[in-house]
């Protein structure tokens, strides 16, 4: 029994953590049509930021790290959109995808030419974060059982500010439509900025969440972690939000399926034949899981 | 004949006659560094060589179907390792992997059907791959791309027996010179160039520009981006034949993120849109490297490894790569091949001579 709890937390935190990630993917596609490759830097920026604040400020509490580190998230994400991505706001999805791609590697060799960060850094996060609890018997990592339900609160508070607020109604509408969106009177930089500010703060509480689990940053952190969330988006749907989720969750299950099943010689496979099984879905369901059925042509450059 | 390939394939003259311009471009390239250059620089020049067949390949299906592609360095690594492993002698293969499945380490083959069949393993997985891929529309379909380069990256990297994992795998003969890349590099921007003008090119092109449009005039996109798709394998897989023979050592990471970067970087600068722009931006990225590289202050080149794009370096190829598609997506030659270029000009500049003949005198009175 304490076995498949701990399976089943491992599978709701790793998803939990992709979701967050693929969340972030979605809004900011669903919205403004950009397949963010730079997501993964915010993550990096994040933990960098929180590596600078621990050496220059060294602050008395770890805790400091946290909070500062979402909120580097936040302005890298919000940086981005004004610097790389307006320019390229009306360009086709191709055009803004490897727009995104660069900006991507300036960051990556950014952090290894002028950091000089060619092997990990260590960054403390707050020991509560790495300690054990025992509930009925069973031990349990907090950091999972945050994982998971700091991910089902974003989820709620997302849900809520999506579903009632003006700004939240604007952003699903662009989704559909952001030209009619637009002559109802909302401006279109606000759409976006809010849409880069969710998917930061996603990104931010994820790149949290992966700095206690690593311990430590280099430069290329955010690429595998995102990598996953995009293949749960394209599952799920890219696009979708509840897809997002949902693949988010799925690729997390399927993880620790494999990780489980997989004999140890053939362990080291295990992204490959969680990739496989994506592959196979999206054979028979070429939409996603949950996305819109469209024709061949929609949505694209 | 001429006329028979017009017919089949919609070639006409000029489509042959640019083709074997730029390839006349590429073969120059190699004859002047050969009679010029030092040896670090011709080493250069030889990966310079194989990122543009690369890039070549790249362009095939990217260029044309105007959908992000960054899964296309895997067949460059299948052909690669399909190849070196064949070809590698019994007493490297002995040390390096004893345990090789399907008997590999009882024979060696010679360079050509190691090559060949390197390609054909190459191209074969990029038509079974494309069955699947080509499902997928715009996005979707670009991950998709990126999700096959991290699969055949694990394994390459887990099928130690095989590959010897993560290590290098060395002792590849060393089977080609700047001759034979230039040859086969001039061969490819041909093969480029007659796919982009051809039929199936020229309505690969359309969906690039418009797939609903494209689709209601009665063009399989599906079907021709497979076709592309294959074709590019093809190249691809040729490219990372002749890198296994050029560098003879070879590891899983030579086939990942940085060479995607690299000739992606390549192929936006030139401009996708065309064969010459495929030139024209491996070239420039080329000799722009270089500049860094010296300017870094590093050494020029260690062995003939594929540039190691790190640093300053990457940062400046990042920042191009985000200012081109911010100021001029369609790259440094657009849409025209070269020659159309040439040729549109000097029309222009006729029709202007011509027309300030005719009607100068009565503009200026």
């Amino acid at each position: 029994m304490d076995y498949v709890i701990q399976q089943v937390l491992n599978a709701a935190s790793i998803g939990g953590e992709y979701a967050l990630l693929a969340l972030g993917l979605a809004i900011v596609f669903s919205v403004m049509g950009l397949v963010n490759f730079a997501h993964g830097e915010i993550i990096t920026i994040a933990g960098f930021t929180m590596y600078a604040l621990f050496i220059f400020a060294s602050p008395t509490s770890a805790w400091w790290l946290l909070p500062i580190g979402i909120a580097a998230a936040i302005a890298a994400a919000v940086t981005f959109e004004r610097v790389a991505f307006r320019p390229v706001r009306n360009a086709p999805a191709t055009t803004g995808l490897l727009t995104a791609f660069g900006v991507s590697i300036v960051v990556k060799n950014f952090f290894v030419s002028v950091v000089g960060a060619t092997r990990p850094r260590a960054v403390p996060t707050p020991d509560w974060l790495g300690s054990q609890i025992v509930i009925g018997g069973v031990h349990i990592q907090t950091l999972q059982l945050l994982e998971a339900a700091v991910t089902a609160i974003a989820l709620i508070a997302l849900l809520a500010l999506l579903r009632g607020t003006n700004i939240g109604l604007a952003m699903r509408a662009a989704a559909k439509d952001f030209n009619t969106v637009r002559l109802m009177g909302i401006r279109a930089n606000q759409v976006v900025l809010a849409a880069f500010v969710i998917s930061g703060l996603l990104a931010g509480l994820a790149a949290v969440f992966i700095m206690a689990r690593r311990g430590a940053v280099d430069p290329f952190m955010g690429f595998s972690p995102v990598l996953k969330a995009f293949v749960a988006a394209v599952l799920g749907g890219f696009g979708s939000l509840t897809g997002a989720v949902v693949g988010g969750l799925a690729l997390g299950v399927a993880e620790v399926l494999f990780q489980i099943v997989l004999p140890d010689k053939i362990a080291g496979y295990r992204d490959a034949f969680v990739f496989l099984l994506v592959g196979a879905v999206l054979i028979l369901r070429p939409q996603g899981l949950f996305g819109r059925k469209y024709q061949f042509g929609d949505k694209e450059g | 004949m001429m006329a028979a390939l017009q017919m089949r394939f919609g070639l006409g003259r000029q489509s042959f006659v640019g083709g074997f311009i730029l390839a006349a471009l590429v073969i120059l390239i190699g004859l002047i560094v050969m009679a010029a250059a030092e040896k670090a620089q011709i080493r250069v020049a030889n990966v310079f060589f194989v990122n543009l067949i690369l890039v070549l390949g790249l362009q095939i299906t990217m260029g044309n179907s105007n959908v992000a592609n960054l899964g296309h360095i895997t067949f460059t690594g299948v052909g690669a390792y399909v190849a070196g492993i064949l070809v590698a002698p019994l007493a490297i293969k002995a040390t390096g992997i004893p345990n090789a499945p399907f008997g590999l380490n009882t024979f060696e083959l010679h360079f050509i059907p190691a090559a060949m069949i390197g390609v054909v393993i190459g191209t074969v997985l990029a038509f079974l791959t494309g069955l699947v891929l080509t499902r997928q529309t715009g996005i979707a379909y670009s991950i998709a791309t990126l999700a096959l380069l991290v699969i055949v990256h694990t394994v390459f990297t887990n099928w130690v027996d095989l590959t010897r994992g993560p290590i290098a795998f060395y002792g590849i003969p060393f089977k080609v010179n700047t001759v034979s890349l230039m040859l086969i590099a001039a061969a490819c921007a041909i093969v480029a160039r007659l796919f982009r003008d051809s039929r199936w090119g020229l309505q690969l092109r359309a969906s690039g520009e418009d797939v609903l449009a494209a689709e209601a005039s009665g063009v399989s996109v599906k079907r021709l981006r497979l076709v592309a798709w294959t074709l590019s394998g093809f190249v691809l897989s040729l490219g990372g034949v002749m890198y296994a023979y050029l560098v003879g050592t070879i590891s899983p990471k030579s086939f990942y993120f940085d060479a995607v970067f690299l000739t992606l970087a390549m192929l936006i600068l030139g401009g996708m849109r065309s064969a010459s722009g495929a030139v024209v931006g491996a070239v420039i990225v080329t000799l722009g490297t270089e500049l860094m590289r010296w300017l870094e202050g590093a050494p020029v080149i260690f062995g003939a490894k594929m540039p190691q794009i790190f640093g300053l370096t990457g940062f400046f190829l990042g920042v191009v790569i985000v200012l081109f598609m911010a100021l001029r997506p369609d790259g440094l030659v657009g849409d025209e091949e070269l020659d159309e270029m040439a040729k549109r000009l000097w029309r222009q500049r006729k029709a202007r001579a011509a027309a300030g003949e005719d009607t100068g005198p009565e503009t200026s009175s």
